[in-house]
């Protein structure tokens, strides 16, 4: 008996307490954009004057930039600078972490620049609050002309750092600007930063211009034009200038785009009322027939390998979108839902295509998989159409008509972006009414 | 000639009349009653009180009994076995309760108070052959069983918390607190495998003494950058819940803790 | 009440056999199916020859009116030898931009390939497509549309 007594008790006593450990699953958090604080770059008093720039407000300026990239994308706020609680050159050198978790920052970002013999140098450092330590840290040196480019380099790299997924900011949309009566509309080719500023037109406006699209390095243009009353595909260099027609075939050519290697343009060529896809190089001037079919195939978008193409056809009867190999083999029709598409896109991520959906009198943008599968409707409208991808996969930028009165007064056309979550619909700032816009790749590659 | 137009007036009045009586009938339209939703409040005890179903009850004490021919058939590896038969259903108990209340925490529900009891209610929560299962585990567990009597384990089937884990409402309200400062990133894509667990050790007042990530290797491979911006997503919201809304006793059960941050269903949208 | 309601009820029958009834309120209408019927925005290459045809929404075949009118072109054509014309080819604008702009140029074409079996050579006969940048009536109405989904042709000397 006593010896079971002295068991129990060497047992009781030799036995820790452990708890199983405790697990809590966390399956929600708040979709609210996360609050980041971007404090004015300081400018280091050894700057020197360059040209009439306004030096000493530099640092606010690339500041705003980055607020403004960061809020566009709906995914971060940027916090009113007046609660902030450090200078920037000292926020720069050790900011106070506390000071700025109280105005519920989560992220911090702190910089400075120099102007010195011509050049302009910027430094940035990103801090996680939270942690209370630095988690990227950057300089730039440019010319000193070149300063929203840097507040966009900047914001991409942050961008990337807090969602893991490239940015876009460092980018340009080129767009066919409209003005004049619904009738006799003007349209000039256009170019500005995604951002809406450094708008610069490439045509005079004499002659209708329409799709403009960027090749791989953002270095040309092809788009088509009713140039001397002949519709045709031409290639504009944006540096040059100069514009070439590209390839003098004997009927209409129309929707081009580029390959993704930029060696060739693939476009739609209508004679006897047949349109077909054709491919030329631009270096050999070789074309090649793609598609041979009597419907209307049109509207080519190449996969980012360079393997397959998207395209639009009626061969079904009503518009519908296909895919085909880069050769036009294994021809496979991916829409099959209630409605009628148009203007594929395949995205630069390779995962989805874009395109227009029309369906009793309303007009969609919406997103699929390459094989048509997972279609999701983003946005609905009276008219919209023509996405474009930003170069990370995340975004669509597309355009959108007004109704017009009798007389065709009210009638607008805007450029929009949406995510392809669906989130975070809004209009692109441009200096008159636009229509075809399309996204370059990142200026920085 | 007359008596035809006599009998086209007849007739022609007798249609026009027929249509004037049943024109309103046409006009009215069926009522749609809406259907009645009945609610149940059930009020959050400090101490966890779920109160059970007769069927609940009833599979509960089945699987006692089965549990007591089992712990009698097993060799005794400890005195502790025999000393407290009572003792092993607990283990199996809290896990019950554990995967109830996991199941329960489906953000989707609006009134966690009313879903609390119906849930109980209607599933067949108890599978005998997870019992089964679960018994084996207990074996390997009686070490971790706590064996010191305190006040918060009783037998009665009417109370039944548990000796080691967090209440219901407690665990309710850590989640909710991390709900509150989690920012989830949306840029990451909703078809990966992206979990994150990290591990808290805290002090007594909810601040965190450490933290670590379970998967931290995983980081720093080439192609996790979203699994790297999750984590850091995860543990920015920890940090910044400080002091975390932790139970005012019982310091034992939760100064570790492991929180699993999933954000699978923000995604997906 | 009674009274007043089956005086409702009678007046609402009456009402309703008259219109359904033998007096056929046959508004001239212009449009037939998708098809734009009327006179408005037609132009005329010389007496009695109207210069355009019109079509149903995303379809580019020629109505019976469509052939009668592009019979009168093509006599006009054959008393004119040395003329040579433009066929334009247009759309409405609730379609995306580059399908309209095919479908224009196959409308074009459905006209030119009907004046070729009348004895019109092609060489006389050029093509251009403008899709839907220029359209005729800017509303944005089903009348407005069926007005602007057309095939105009167009003498050029």
């Amino acid at each position: 008996m006593k010896k079971i007594i002295l068991i129990f008790l060497i047992n009781i006593l030799s036995i820790n307490v452990s708890y199983a450990l405790i697990e809590i699953d966390i399956t929600r958090g708040n979709l609210d954009p996360l609050p980041v604080a971007v404090s004015p770059l300081h400018v280091d008093i050894e700057s020197e004057n360059y040209k009439d720039m306004k030096i000493k407000e530099l640092g606010n300026n690339i500041s705003e930039i980055i607020e403004n990239n960061f809020r566009s994308t709906g995914l971060f706020n940027p916090l009113k600078k007046d609660a902030f609680v450090q200078k920037p050159d000292i926020a720069h050198l050790k900011p106070r972490f506390e000071d700025w978790r109280l105005i519920k920052a989560q992220a911090l970002v702190t910089g400075k620049l120099l102007i010195k013999n011509e050049k302009l140098k910027v430094e940035f450092r990103l801090w996680d609050l939270a942690a209370g330590k630095e988690i990227t840290a950057l300089a730039f040196t440019t010319t000193p002309s070149n300063w929203r480019r840097v507040a966009h380099i900047i914001s991409d790299k942050i961008y990337e750092r807090l969602t893991g997924e490239e940015g876009y900011f460092d980018t340009r949309i080129i767009y066919v600007a409209e003005s004049g009566p619904k009738s006799q509309r003007i349209k000039k080719l256009a170019i500005m930063d995604q951002d809406g500023f450094n708008t610069k037109y490439l045509t005079l406006g004499n002659e209708l211009v329409l799709t403009p699209r960027f090749n791989p390095t953002n270095q040309m243009v092809t788009y088509m034009s009713y140039f001397r009353n002949m519709p045709r595909v031409y290639l504009l260099d944006i540096e040059t200038g100069t514009q070439d027609v590209v390839g003098n075939f004997p009927g209409m050519t129309f929707a081009p785009r580029f390959s993704p290697d930029g060696k060739k343009i693939v476009m739609s060529f209508a004679k006897d009322g047949n349109s077909d896809i054709y491919t030329m190089d631009l270096k050999s001037r070789v074309v090649e027939r793609i598609t041979n079919h009597s419907s209307i195939d049109t509207s080519p978008s190449f996969s980012p390998d360079g393997k397959f193409i998207a395209f639009n056809s009626d061969r079904s009867g009503l518009q519908q979108l296909y895919v085909m190999r880069s050769d036009g083999s294994g021809v496979k029709r991916i829409t099959f839902g209630n409605g009628i598409y148009g203007t594929p896109v395949w995205s630069p991520r390779g995962d989805l295509i874009a395109f227009t959906k029309m369906r009793k009198g309303r007009f969609y943008i919406g997103v699929m998989r390459v094989d048509g599968t997972g279609e999701r409707l983003l946005t609905e409208n009276y008219y919209q159409e023509a996405p474009s991808w930003s170069p990370n996969g995340r975004v669509l930028v597309f355009y959108r008509e007004t109704k017009a009165g009798l007389k065709g007064e009210g009638f607008t056309a805007k450029l929009w972006s949406i995510d392809i979550t669906g989130y975070n619909e809004r209009q692109l700032k441009t200096k008159t009414d636009a229509s075809d816009p399309s996204w370059s790749s990142l200026l920085t590659k | 000639m007359i008596k035809s137009l006599i009998y086209s007036l007849t007739f022609h009045s007798i249609m026009i009349l027929l249509t004037i009586l049943s024109l309103p009938f046409m006009l009215r339209e069926p009522i749609d009653l809406p259907p009645i939703v009945s609610v149940e409040l059930i009020q959050i005890s400090d101490k966890t009180n779920i109160p059970y179903a007769p069927k609940a009850r009833k599979i509960i004490e089945e699987t006692k009994k089965k549990e007591k021919r089992l712990v009698s058939e097993q060799a005794p590896p400890a005195a502790k076995a025999k000393e407290k038969p009572d003792r092993i259903p607990l283990p199996n108990e809290k896990k019950e309760e554990k995967k109830i209340v996991k199941k329960k925490q489906n953000p989707e529900e609006i009134k966690p108070e009313i879903r609390q009891s119906s849930e109980f209610e209607k599933k067949e929560i108890i599978d005998t052959n997870q019992i089964a299962a679960l018994i084996d585990k207990a074996k390997e567990e009686e070490e971790a069983v706590e064996q010191k009597k305190t006040s918060e384990i009783t037998q009665s089937s009417q109370k039944n918390s548990f000796a080691t884990g967090l209440t219901l409402s407690e665990e309710d309200a850590l989640r909710a607190q991390i709900f509150g400062c989690w920012s989830v990133p949306l840029g990451l894509p909703y078809d990966e495998d992206l979990l994150v667990r990290i591990k808290l050790n805290l002090k007594q007042d909810g601040t965190i003494m450490k933290s670590e990530i379970l998967d931290h290797k995983r980081m720093n491979r080439p192609g996790q950058k979203f699994y790297k911006v999750l984590a850091e997503s995860a543990l920015r919201a920890v940090r910044l819940c400080q002091p975390l809304k932790v139970p005012p006793t019982g310091y034992d059960k939760w100064k570790e803790l492991q929180l699993n941050f999933n954000p699978i269903e923000m995604l997906r949208g | 009440m009674m009274f007043n309601k089956n005086l409702k009820n009678v007046l609402l029958v009456i009402f309703t056999t008259l219109i359904l009834s033998a007096c056929s309120t046959a508004k001239k209408s212009t449009l037939d199916g998708d098809v734009y019927t009327g006179k408005e925005t037609v132009k005329f290459l010389a007496a009695g020859v109207p210069d355009r045809v019109f079509f149903a929404t995303n379809k580019s075949s020629l109505t019976t009116a469509s052939r009668a009118t592009l019979r009168k072109q093509a006599t006009f054509l054959r008393k004119n030898k040395n003329l040579n014309v433009t066929i334009e080819g247009h759309a409405d604008e609730r379609g995306t931009r580059e399908y309209n702009l095919a479908l224009g140029e196959r409308r074009a074409n459905s006209a030119k390939d009907y004046l070729m079996t009348y004895g019109i050579s092609g060489k006389r006969l050029s093509v251009i497509s403008y899709g839907k940048e220029k359209p005729i009536n800017p509303a944005s109405t089903p009348l407005a549309w069926s007005q602007n989904r057309r095939s105009v042709t167009v003498k050029v000397n």
